[in-house]
């Protein structure tokens, strides 16, 4: 098969991975030395495809021959796709030259299992070995770890890459059993003890060899089963807690061709997936807790975005004072965020706060105003019920595409 | 009113700023042409030419945060950008030190200009799109690229960190960037011979490439939108796969959009893998 052939069904087999950051990464440089590639820790998007999304990474698969038969992948083995195999040069090869054309910054590489996790992870490990020490190549490296691996690959793999990940797949122990035969919610979270503890070890200890300075990310499928977004975001927030993983990544569930009759027909509201991570957002950059935002059971609203939601459900705590209040309670008033309430703060050093100065920052005035005070403004609004706030605020249904 | 013209040179416009400062000179007596423009006020005085006046004040010293500031803001392409410059320097001089933060008029257009031109420097990193040139005596790459603000010679020195020794060369309609393996040399105005490499080299497509960029894409999310706020309609034309996108969005709005599979597979036979179990047990009803 030729190589474009190739990269046809294996980039196509990668997409319904949402991950493509190349963040994190520490500096590297390879200005005046052999070999190629650099790294900031801030991650460029190279492209963007019509559905919105970057590409920041070379994202594929090494084959997508599996003998696992997850329900919601295209690559399970009962599905009836073309399927292919890069051999590890291939991709070597292709990396160098799309990062040399400045199409990426790097490799994702990801791969269904074949004979078995442990030879599996082998070939991940040998692209990134080949790259690194055959071709000096300092650019972001993500690679897929395979749950079931030998924590010894696990190791090696951190070794050369800047960042590893193991989907979570699904949000419940249960949906896996039934979606996902051949995993366990233990080898995948025993993964991620893995990463961690090797990860924790590499920082503390100087001595020991660098390992994915990226940290660990991983994947939720939304969608695909009956967990409601409460569900979700608590299984995210004690990934956080427990594994610190850098990000958890949302996929809405794509129908797959031939899909089986196990999971759904239809895509869940790209919306959903939106709201998700923007609850995430909010308990990775702002302090929230998850019992914030959501209760026990349920979903986050469509029509309106976490934060607003909150601060209709708190409007106790409002109308805040910019001119007083603690900057990090300035960024809980929907509208501003964390880097317009630090301006506040250091604007107000200098003079006392008013209405046009918030307007000047930019910030989303009309979400902010019923919950603000400056020194020459008070909110009417601050009377007014919530379910009327919202309905002020809320998007406005868009108007449905002539053509889907 | 004294009209002055610094050549769009941060340098020439920082020696003039000084000297205005030192003479007292305030912002509404003083306006920068961008072009020189002798016929207008004729009997204007030259601040290169540093007019005996009044003795002049001690230098002013601005913190080096403004002066880093002031000068990416420099960068931004508008007519009288020199102006505002001139306004924030002589304001935060004067003693309003909130003359270059985002709260205040002057600060806000200030810093509305460093983050397009930030925004720039990171779309020239992103969108750049090198060819590479075979037996080529002093070149590897070479690449066309149009920015719209002055970031080429301030942002391109990322390109050396990210292909090392290998030596690159990109090409606006107006200035241009080279770099020897060692050292970065530009040139305001791009020469004749660059610019007919990089022409050459600005049509050539990437097979390999366009059938990635048309694989990953996922027609089931179709979201143009999304898509050119971040990578701007005026890049395109120098993208390989910008000609691609028209094609995809109307192929995904008119069909394709039920799932995620890209069209050049939809039609293709696959395979169907036998579980292992499934295989033994085969095999065992094989004769």
């Amino acid at each position: 098969m030729e190589l474009i052939e190739k990269l046809t069904v294996l980039a196509d087999a990668a997409k319904y991975d949402a991950s493509c950051a190349s963040s994190g990464a520490p500096k590297r440089s390879s200005k005046g030395k052999d070999g190629i590639g650099s790294t900031n820790g801030m991650g460029i998007c190279h492209s963007y495809t019509p559905d919105g999304r970057c590409v920041s990474l070379l994202k594929i698969l090494l084959t997508n021959f599996c003998l696992y038969d997850c329900q919601y992948c295209i690559n399970r083995r009962s599905s009836d796709v073309p399927r292919a195999r890069f051999t590890p040069e291939e991709v070597v090869t292709l990396t160098l030259d799309f990062y040399q054309r400045n199409y990426v910054s790097g490799l994702f590489l990801s791969s269904g299992i074949i004979q078995s996790p442990d030879y599996t992870m082998e070939q991940l490990i040998r692209v990134a070995k080949v790259l690194r020490e055959e071709h000096q190549f300092r650019g972001y490296i993500h690679l897929k770890t395979i749950p079931e691996a030998d924590p010894a690959l696990i190791a090696e793999a951190g070794r050369y890459a800047d960042r590893l990940s193991v989907n979570i797949e699904l949000p419940s122990a249960e949906s896996l059993v039934r979606l996902a035969p051949e995993k366990e919610l233990i080898s995948i979270t025993g993964a991620m003890g893995t990463i961690d503890s090797a990860s924790q070890e590499s920082r503390f200890d100087k001595r020991a060899p660098a390992f994915a300075p990226g940290g660990q990310s991983t994947q939720m499928i939304v969608g695909a089963d009956a967990s409601d977004d409460s569900r979700i975001l608590r299984t995210a927030e004690t990934l956080y807690g427990q594994y610190r993983l850098r990000r958890v990544y949302y996929s809405a569930f794509s129908p797959i061709p031939n899909s089986p009759s196990s999971v759904p027909f239809q895509a869940p509201p790209l919306m959903r997936e939106h709201r998700l991570y923007q609850a995430d957002f909010l308990l990775r950059g702002y302090g929230f807790k998850v019992n914030e935002l959501i209760g026990a059971q349920g979903n986050l609203p469509l029509d309106i975005d976490p934060k607003l939601a909150w601060a209709l459900a708190n409007r106790d705590l409002f109308p805040v004072d910019l001119n007083l209040a603690e900057p990090q309670v300035i960024a809980r008033i929907p509208g501003i965020g964390v880097r317009s309430a630090q301006r506040i703060v250091d604007l107000r050093r200098l003079k006392r706060i008013r209405f046009d100065d918030v307007v000047r920052l930019r910030c989303v005035i009309e979400k902010a105003k019923p919950f603000m005070i400056t020194s020459d403004y008070h909110p009417q609004q601050a009377s007014l019920e919530s379910s009327v706030l919202r309905r002020q605020l809320s998007d406005q249904p868009a108007q449905m595409a002539l053509w889907g | 009113m004294q009209v002055l013209c610094c050549d769009d040179d941060f340098e020439r416009w920082r020696a003039q700023a000084r000297h205005l400062l030192m003479q007292q000179v305030a912002p509404h007596a003083v306006v920068w042409a961008d072009q020189v423009q002798p016929q207008l006020f004729a009997n204007a005085p030259n601040a290169d030419e540093q007019p005996a006046m009044a003795p002049a004040l001690p230098p002013p010293r601005v913190s080096a945060q403004l002066l880093g500031e002031l000068e990416t803001a420099a960068q931004y392409r508008t007519p009288g950008r020199w102006n505002l410059l001139y306004r924030v320097l002589w304001r935060v001089v004067e003693g309003e030190r909130h003359a270059g933060l985002a709260g205040d008029a002057d600060g806000s257009e200030l810093q509305r200009r460093i983050k397009a031109v930030r925004r720039e420097a990171h779309h020239l990193h992103a969108f750049v799109r090198f060819h590479p040139l075979t037996d080529h005596p002093w070149l590897d790459y070479v690449a066309w690229h149009e920015c719209a603000h002055d970031v080429l010679a301030s942002a391109s020195m990322h390109f050396a960190e990210r292909l090392g020794r290998q030596r690159w060369l990109i090409v606006s309609s107006r200035d241009a960037v080279w770099y020897d393996g060692h050292e970065l040399h530009y040139r305001r105005t791009c020469p004749g011979e660059w610019a007919s490499l990089a022409a050459r080299a600005r049509d050539s497509g990437d097979p390999l490439w366009e059938t990635y960029y048309s694989s990953i894409f996922n027609p089931a999310r179709l979201n143009p939108e999304v898509m050119q706020g971040h990578m701007p309609l005026r890049f395109w034309a120098g993208l390989p796969e910008g000609h691609l996108i028209a094609g995809l969005i109307s192929r995904a709005r008119t069909g394709a959009q039920k799932h995620g599979q890209t069209e050049a597979l939809a039609g293709k036979s696959g395979k169907v893998i036998r579980s292992l179990q499934q295989h033994s047990a085969a095999n065992r009803k094989a004769p």
